[in-house]
């Protein structure tokens, strides 16, 4: 069930918890790589990751959440699950609220680790279709002229096509036009499923 | 009145002294000089009168010799010529006995100094005697001695000769005049005139000749023959001889003047000029001693009245003196000066007196009134007086009765005093004392002083009287403080043998029990010299029993404290703590996670599971460690001071600090010297100390940027009995309100501290005779210091 381009990434400054997640993970069948600091994977990080990140959040230097912060603002959409000690759930209950994938206290057990990894895995899998969806959607938006997107916007807004008319001061007969080669581009039939496909990528 | 005045004059004129006389010491000679020229004149005028005198005298004398010797001459002359006469006619034998006898008794009777006539014969053979009734010659008597050799001289040279003088029977000089006789050349005989001296002096010289001179009669071989007087003349000044001459003889004539009046009159006017010149002289001496004295006096008077002038002067008592009207007679330099008026102003005023304020004019006249009626009380009077510019003083004025030289009072003097500043400073002493007791009395601590060798309580306050009862001075402090005292042995001193120079001097300061109340006091005592010089104890007794309860319970507190503060340390450690344990858990967790999904998958390498358990127990013994160390962090026995290394403590503390460190990313530099002595400190205390400070530290950095934030552990040796430990970090410091209280109890710069820890810490510090202070560092941050004490021999067990 794995996708075998999936890794595991596991960022620990402690030398023994690497060590023995990657017993564990490769023991699971998975690929792990280890990082002992954020540094060093920020350094080996690229677009094409595919997996999820397993991130100690007290670490020297740059933290668990710092990392975070910085891969999202990279436009990283690798889930990450935060391993935390004791008395850092407040931090935890943010860094989820920012978006983090998931948080496991430690001592943890082995099977309850797996169970998060494998949905996170799962979520980078969905993330990765829809990445792909996404992709053609956008491509079909940008073959729309200016008129027509203006158009399309005001349709998928609900307006109706004298009320379109009147706010773009042009003629009823245009407006149908424009609306006839949006569909047509969009690749959709109805205006619900235009409705759809543009929400998506909003 | 004019009396008065003169003597207002006089008083006046005291205040000029006399300048001494200017000294001539050739004065006093002048006068001696004179006597001695005027004596010396006197005497030259005497002389030269004297030898006037007896130039006149000698002249005279020499005349009256002169005539003498003529008249003597004479009159032998005419002897000679009477016996020639005779001769004559003898020769030519025309005279007869009866004739010689006629012609020659008639002469003897004319000339009486002519004693007889006589005829003798060749052989000296008295032949014819005249006159017939003379006795100094009997006829037929034969001439002998003298007369017979003189009779044959006169025979031989047949010329007339006067023999030498003999004496007749009745003693009486006498001398012949011989006339040898001759016829042809045969000789006759000679006719012999026997003239006694005296006779012919007293025939020849008139009497008043006689008495004037002393004649002496002497022969030719000097020697005296007849004198007319028994007293021989011993001036023999005015003498003169005179020779007449005598055939065949020499018989000398002395005549010496006699002295009219006797020998001592020529000495009178001498006599009398010197002693005149002494009784001058004397009297000079007298006088001028007399004066001698009299200007020693006149000195004395002017130096008594330049003592008595400068007194008065300098008197701060003003004098005024006043005849018996109250007419101002005399007033001294400072009654001038307190008065304001000049002396001239005061003089011969009668009351009122201008210094008479115009609202005390009633007061003033009845004093002064009383005054001269002499009643005047022996305290005198106080009174307000007015200074020439107005303003008001007072005085107080003694009077007493001024009486003059011949006893007799003349008016009164008066004394006079400013009492303002004595009145000022008596009231300001009152007020003084007044503060004094106030403050005493105010004090809440019992002060007591105690006379060391008798042990009365010589001055109490108030709150020493409130314990130990309101009739304590006077009473022996043994007794009265029996309850509250410390013991004699416990006195630094002993109080009663100590000498004056060594005061003042601590005896006592410490805390006693009163066994009946059971309060508290600090004593302090002290060993001082007392007002009257004595030495006496001093006490000060504080009532502490609020302080001491205090006390107790802060040191129950503290002890409380120091507990919680371990516990809530360990609390805060907790967290970390747990982190610290989840690293090997988690990680013997996974380990037999993945041996368990191996095994059971039946898919392993025997190795890899004997390696993957290997780890995990390593890990297990990580754990292990942590928990003991968290053992002896809670553990907490009675404090055990060893001697330990610096080193070794701060490694101990760094695996607690490094975790919290790693956490924040804090750089944590232990820069300590080469060789360092071994301390003597509870360890795990100061472990407790160096983990707060480090974590404070830690905190202190949350907000500066991760590469800043280092925290530097120094150490170095401060002297040979102190180690001084740093922790030194980059924060945000302290301001200087929080570098004062952040050691008070509960005092906390953090939002969640509770303010114990360093309070605590500087407790810690504080128990091992060390001392921990904060100051704030140059760079920003802030530095903790802390000493503890090094091993004492340490320079021998230290390599």
């Amino acid at each position: 069930m794995n996708e075998p381009t999936q890794t595991i990434y596991v960022v620990d400054d402690d030398e023994a918890m690497r060590d023995s997640m990657t017993w564990l993970l490769e023991g699971e069948g998975y690929r792990v790589s280890c990082f002992e600091s954020a540094e060093a994977f920020l350094q080996a990080r690229h677009d094409a990751m595919r997996g999820c990140l397993v991130l100690d959040v007290r670490m020297p230097e740059m933290s668990g959440l710092e990392l975070h912060e910085r891969l999202d603002a990279l436009g990283s959409q690798l889930p990450i699950i935060f391993v935390t000690g004791h008395g850092d759930v407040p931090m935890a209950v943010a860094a989820l609220q920012r978006g983090a994938c998931d948080f496991i206290e430690k001592p943890f057990h082995n099977e309850d680790l797996l169970g998060r990894i494998h949905r996170a895995l799962e979520l980078d899998a969905q993330l990765a279709d829809r990445r792909q969806r996404d992709g053609a959607i956008a491509h079909r938006l940008e073959q729309l002229t200016q008129r027509e997107r203006e158009v399309m916007n005001l349709v998928v807004a609900g307006k109706l096509n004298k009320q379109i008319a009147d706010e773009l001061d042009i003629s009823m007969k245009t407006v149908e036009a424009h609306r006839a080669r949006v569909m047509e581009k969009m690749g959709v039939r109805t205006l619900a499923e235009l409705v759809k496909a543009v929400m998506s990528v909003s | 009145m004019a009396r008065l005045r003169q003597r207002a004059k006089n008083v006046g004129m005291l205040s000029r002294v006399p300048a001494p006389p200017p000294r001539q010491p050739w004065l006093w000679f002048a006068p001696y000089v004179a006597i001695g020229v005027f004596a010396l004149a006197m005497l030259i005028v005497t002389a030269l009168l004297q030898w006037r005198e007896l130039d006149t005298a000698r002249s005279a004398l020499e005349g009256d010799m002169h005539w003498a010797e003529r008249t003597i001459e004479n009159r032998l002359h005419s002897h000679l010529d009477f016996l020639g006469e005779l001769g004559r006619e003898q020769e030519f034998k025309q005279l007869t006995y009866e004739t010689y006898q006629v012609k020659a008794s008639r002469y003897v009777r004319e000339n009486p100094e002519i004693q007889a006539i006589i005829w003798v014969d060749t052989e000296g053979k008295v032949e014819w005697v005249a006159p017939n009734e003379s006795t100094a010659t009997f006829v037929g008597e034969q001439l002998a001695g003298e007369r017979m050799a003189a009779l044959q001289e006169a025979l031989r040279i047949r010329r007339e000769l006067v023999s030498a003088d003999y004496r007749d029977t009745t003693q009486r000089p006498m001398h012949d005049i011989i006339l040898p006789v001759q016829r042809g050349s045969a000789d006759l005989g000679a006719f012999i005139a026997l003239q006694s001296l005296e006779g012919l002096l007293r025939a020849t010289l008139p009497a008043v000749f006689t008495a004037r001179y002393s004649l002496t009669l002497v022969d030719a071989k000097e020697r005296e023959v007849l004198s007319n007087t028994s007293v021989k003349p011993t001036d023999r000044q005015v003498s003169g001889s005179i020779s007449i001459d005598l055939p065949s003889n020499q018989l000398g004539l002395n005549i010496v003047a006699y002295r009219g009046g006797g020998a001592w009159l020529p000495f009178l006017p001498v006599t009398l000029i010197i002693v005149l010149t002494l009784i001058a002289t004397v009297t000079l001496i007298q006088l001028r001693r007399h004066a001698s004295r009299r200007a020693e006096t006149e000195e004395e008077l002017r130096s008594a009245y330049a003592f008595r002038q400068a007194m008065s002067n300098s008197l701060i008592t003003g004098m005024r003196a006043i005849d018996l009207e109250g007419r101002i007679t005399f007033v001294n330099a400072a009654f001038c000066r307190m008065t304001g008026f000049e002396e001239s102003e005061l003089l011969g005023i009668k009351p009122p007196y201008p210094y008479w304020p115009p609202e005390e004019f009633d007061q003033l006249q009845h004093n002064i009134d009383t005054a001269l009626a002499g009643r005047a009380p022996a305290s005198g009077y106080e009174m307000r007086i007015m200074r020439k510019n107005g303003e008001r003083f007072d005085v107080r004025l003694y009077f007493s009765p001024l009486i003059d030289a011949h006893g007799q009072q003349i008016g009164w003097m008066a004394s006079m005093n400013d009492i303002t500043e004595p009145k000022r400073v008596r009231v300001e002493l009152e007020r003084a004392h007044e503060r004094f007791t106030t403050v005493i009395d105010g004090l809440d601590t019992a002060v007591h002083v105690t006379d060391v060798h008798s042990g009365e309580i010589l001055f109490a306050n108030r709150a020493f009287q409130n314990i130990f009862g309101f009739d304590c001075i006077g009473r022996d402090s043994a007794q009265v403080t029996a309850a509250c005292r410390p013991h004699s042995e416990w006195l630094h001193h002993d109080p009663a043998t100590l000498p004056a120079e060594a005061l003042p001097c601590e005896l006592f300061d410490g805390e006693i029990q009163h066994t009946l109340s059971g309060h508290w006091y600090h004593l302090h005592e002290r060993a001082i010299r007392w007002v009257d010089g004595r030495t006496v104890r001093v006490q000060i007794a504080a009532d502490i029993t609020d302080r001491k309860r205090i006390e107790e319970v802060n040191q129950q507190q503290q002890k409380r404290l120091e507990q919680t503060s371990r516990l809530i340390t360990m609390g805060e450690m907790a967290s970390s703590l747990a982190h610290e344990l989840n690293q090997p858990l988690s990680a013997i967790a996974n380990y037999c996670a993945g041996c368990v999904k191996r095994m059971q998958s039946g898919n392993y390498k025997l190795d890899d599971l004997l390696a993957a358990m290997q780890k995990a127990s390593d890990q297990a013994e990580r754990a292990g460690k942590i928990i003991r160390r968290m053992r002896d962090m809670v553990k907490k026995g009675d404090p055990n001071r060893q001697p330990v290394a610096l080193p070794e403590l701060i490694d101990e503390t760094r695996a607690f600090a490094d975790i919290e460190a790693q956490r924040t990313g804090t750089q944590l530099i232990v820069d300590l010297p080469a060789e360092l002595p071994r301390i003597v400190v509870d360890r795990i205390m100061i472990e407790q100390v160096l983990l707060n400070l480090v974590r404070n530290a830690i905190e202190a950095m949350s907000d500066v940027p991760v590469e800043r934030r280092q925290l530097r552990l120094a150490a170095h040796v401060v002297d040979d009995r102190l180690l001084q430990v740093s922790v030194i970090d980059n924060g945000h410091g302290l301001d200087d309100d929080d570098i004062e209280r952040i050691f008070a109890p509960f005092y906390t710069t953090k939002p969640e501290g509770m303010g114990i820890g360093l309070a605590i810490c500087r407790s810690i510090i504080e128990f091992h005779q060390g001392r921990l202070w904060v100051e704030p560092r140059r760079e920003g941050g802030t530095i903790f210091h802390f000493t503890v004490p090094i091993e004492e021999n340490s320079g021998e067990d230290h390599e």
